[in-house]
């Protein structure tokens, strides 16, 4: 029998839940920015209003609801207590201030003093939370593949963010410009794939599981595509850096990893217990179906319209279902854990249940119209993709926020606690010492 | 599964202890713990409750959350003086331990 584990030891919830609702807000601002400037989208160059918009998605959202998260997550998924909580509390008001510079350097043309200073914080930021996880996980007994691939993708997060930042000085620094190239093939492939594929695959692994209640599941697959976003990273660099011809490579391994990836889902699916999905793990299922298209648009040289497809579609979708999850649990454990039985509300209940499916088929829509907006280069495809992502972005919003602040009561259909029926079959105890058998 | 019932000189209902137990529910599937087959034993020795579970998942978010839940039921019991719970994942917990109602629930079985 093993030692009974002393709880996941994770800090109080509060500051997760800070971080998503924000994380939330600022995608829907930035889809309301996108509806403001569809021509962004359409002429799908990196335009100081573009990369502001790409930066809100990546950082302001993305970024600031995984490190959020992870406060949380991985010392769920260690099974121990989070190191330095302190650092966590420092790294994300930082990391939301130096991303609102970051996006207004870019938004205000390329502006050094914002750009620099937003981008330090940044840095430094998700330096300090790798800087957490990594002792964090010092402390656990053992990291399965799904923590080794959360803790890969804290530190893709941490250099993505170096490498952005590098390149955002380059301009003004011709040494450094001489020394690093360009390397905006390292610092996509970093995000996207070392970041939230890895995060997706990792997190997403064990939750799905949990979610579906899927037993059996191998972590031999996340671990494969942990260890092909290694070396993706590293074609990329040696590719980058010293102009080997390793690109190529790297794009195979990128694909063999999102197909993997797609397995992995299929697996957990076919393993699971529970029949019935929810709509947002149904969301964080959906948004698999952008890998395909987005792997055959990168072969077809639509390189735009594929981190296009892979961002609004794969990453969003997935990171904005398990979000639901996510924040009801956090919510739930700040506000109902401990009251009797019978009078806290199941998780399901705490969500308004309309707006779950116009968040999966406005963001999905959008996802999918502004990846053709980019690849055909349409500007009314580029105003209908920001309109369907900004009723996305507003359903997403208002759903964190009715979780957070609603006042939530166990819906009436909800099955009646009880104890099982053959418990009422027991017998009384009889005299002291009596001992009951147990029972088949 | 039916949890293994040890009682000392139990100065709490044993049925009282058993069906409050009952009464904890996992919020995330809409089970509850017995139903579930997540409680392993039960042992009563006077006005101290000791409780040995364990969870679907080793490293379940739910973890802190349930074993409290399950603390804060049975100290509302009659004659309960102390709780002590502890969380296993030997043996692991499998599909089998449900409850006839909790598969149907689920959809499957």
């Amino acid at each position: 029998m093993t030692a009974p584990v002393t709880g996941a030891g994770a800090p109080a919830p509060q500051a997760p839940l800070a971080a998503l609702l924000a994380a939330s807000a600022a995608l829907a601002t930035g889809a309301v920015a996108l509806l403001l400037h569809p021509s962004a989208l359409a002429l799908g160059a990196p335009t100081p209003t573009f990369l502001a918009l790409t930066h809100t998605v990546t950082l302001a959202y993305l970024a600031l609801a995984f490190a959020g998260t992870l406060q949380q997550l991985l010392p769920v998924l260690l099974v121990t207590r989070l190191a330095a909580p302190w650092l966590g509390r420092l790294a994300l008001p930082a990391l939301a201030l130096g991303t609102g510079g970051v996006i207004a350097g870019f938004a205000l043309g390329f502006q050094p003093l914002a750009l620099a200073g937003g981008g330090a914080l940044v840095t430094a930021a998700l330096w300090a939370t790798l800087v957490q996880a990594l002792l964090t996980s010092l402390r656990a007994r053992r990291a399965d593949a799904a923590a080794r691939a959360l803790l890969a993708a804290t530190g893709y997060l941490a250099l993505t963010v170096t490498l952005g930042f590098l390149l955002a000085a380059a301009p003004h620094a011709p040494a450094l410009a001489r020394l690093l190239g360009s390397p905006v093939t390292l610092h996509l492939t970093a995000g996207l794939f070392g970041a939230f594929l890895l995060g997706i695959a990792g997190a997403g692994q064990r939750l799905l599981a949990m979610f579906v209640l899927a037993k059996g599941t191998r972590p031999g697959r996340v671990r494969a595509i942990t260890w092909l976003v290694h070396g993706a990273v590293l074609g990329e660099a040696l590719h980058g850096f010293a102009h080997l011809p390793t690109g190529a490579p790297a794009a195979l391994l990128l694909a063999a990893a999102g197909g993997l990836q797609l397995w992995e889902v299929r697996a957990i699916l076919r393993a699971r217990l529970r029949r019935r999905l929810e709509p947002a793990v149904v969301r964080y299922l959906w948004a698999h179906a952008f890998l395909l298209p987005a792997g055959a648009l990168a072969l077809a040289g639509s390189e735009a319209a594929a981190g296009t497809a892979l961002l609004l579609g794969f990453v969003v979708l997935a990171v904005s279902g398990m979000q639901v999850k996510i924040t009801s649990f956090l919510t739930w454990q700040a506000r109902y854990a401990g009251r009797p039985a019978g009078q806290a509300p199941l998780l399901r209940d705490m969500l308004a249940p309309g707006l779950e499916p116009v968040t999966t088929a406005a963001l999905a829509a959008g996802a999918a119209t502004a990846t053709a907006a980019v690849a055909l280069h349409a500007p009314a495809l580029a105003v209908a993709a920001a309109a369907l992502l900004t009723l996305g972005a507003w359903a997403q919003l208002s759903q964190t926020a009715h979780i957070v602040f609603a006042r939530h009561r166990r819906a009436p259909t909800a099955p009646a606690a009880g104890a099982h029926p053959a418990l009422h079959r027991a017998p009384a105890p009889g005299a002291a010492g009596a001992a009951l058998p147990e029972e088949p | 599964m039916i949890p293994n019932l040890q009682t000392l000189a139990p100065a709490a209902d044993p049925d009282a202890v058993l069906q409050a137990l009952g009464e904890v529910l996992d919020p995330e599937l809409a089970l509850g713990v017995i139903d579930l087959g997540l409680v392993y034993d039960v042992r009563i020795a006077g006005g101290a409750v000791a409780i040995e579970m364990t969870l679907t998942t080793p490293g379940c978010p739910l973890h802190g959350s349930i074993a409290g839940a399950v603390e804060a039921s049975l100290m509302r019991v009659e004659g309960v003086a102390s709780v002590d719970v502890s969380v296993v994942w030997d043996p692991p917990w499998t599909p089998a331990a449900m409850s006839d109602r909790a598969r149907r629930a689920l959809g499957f079985g």
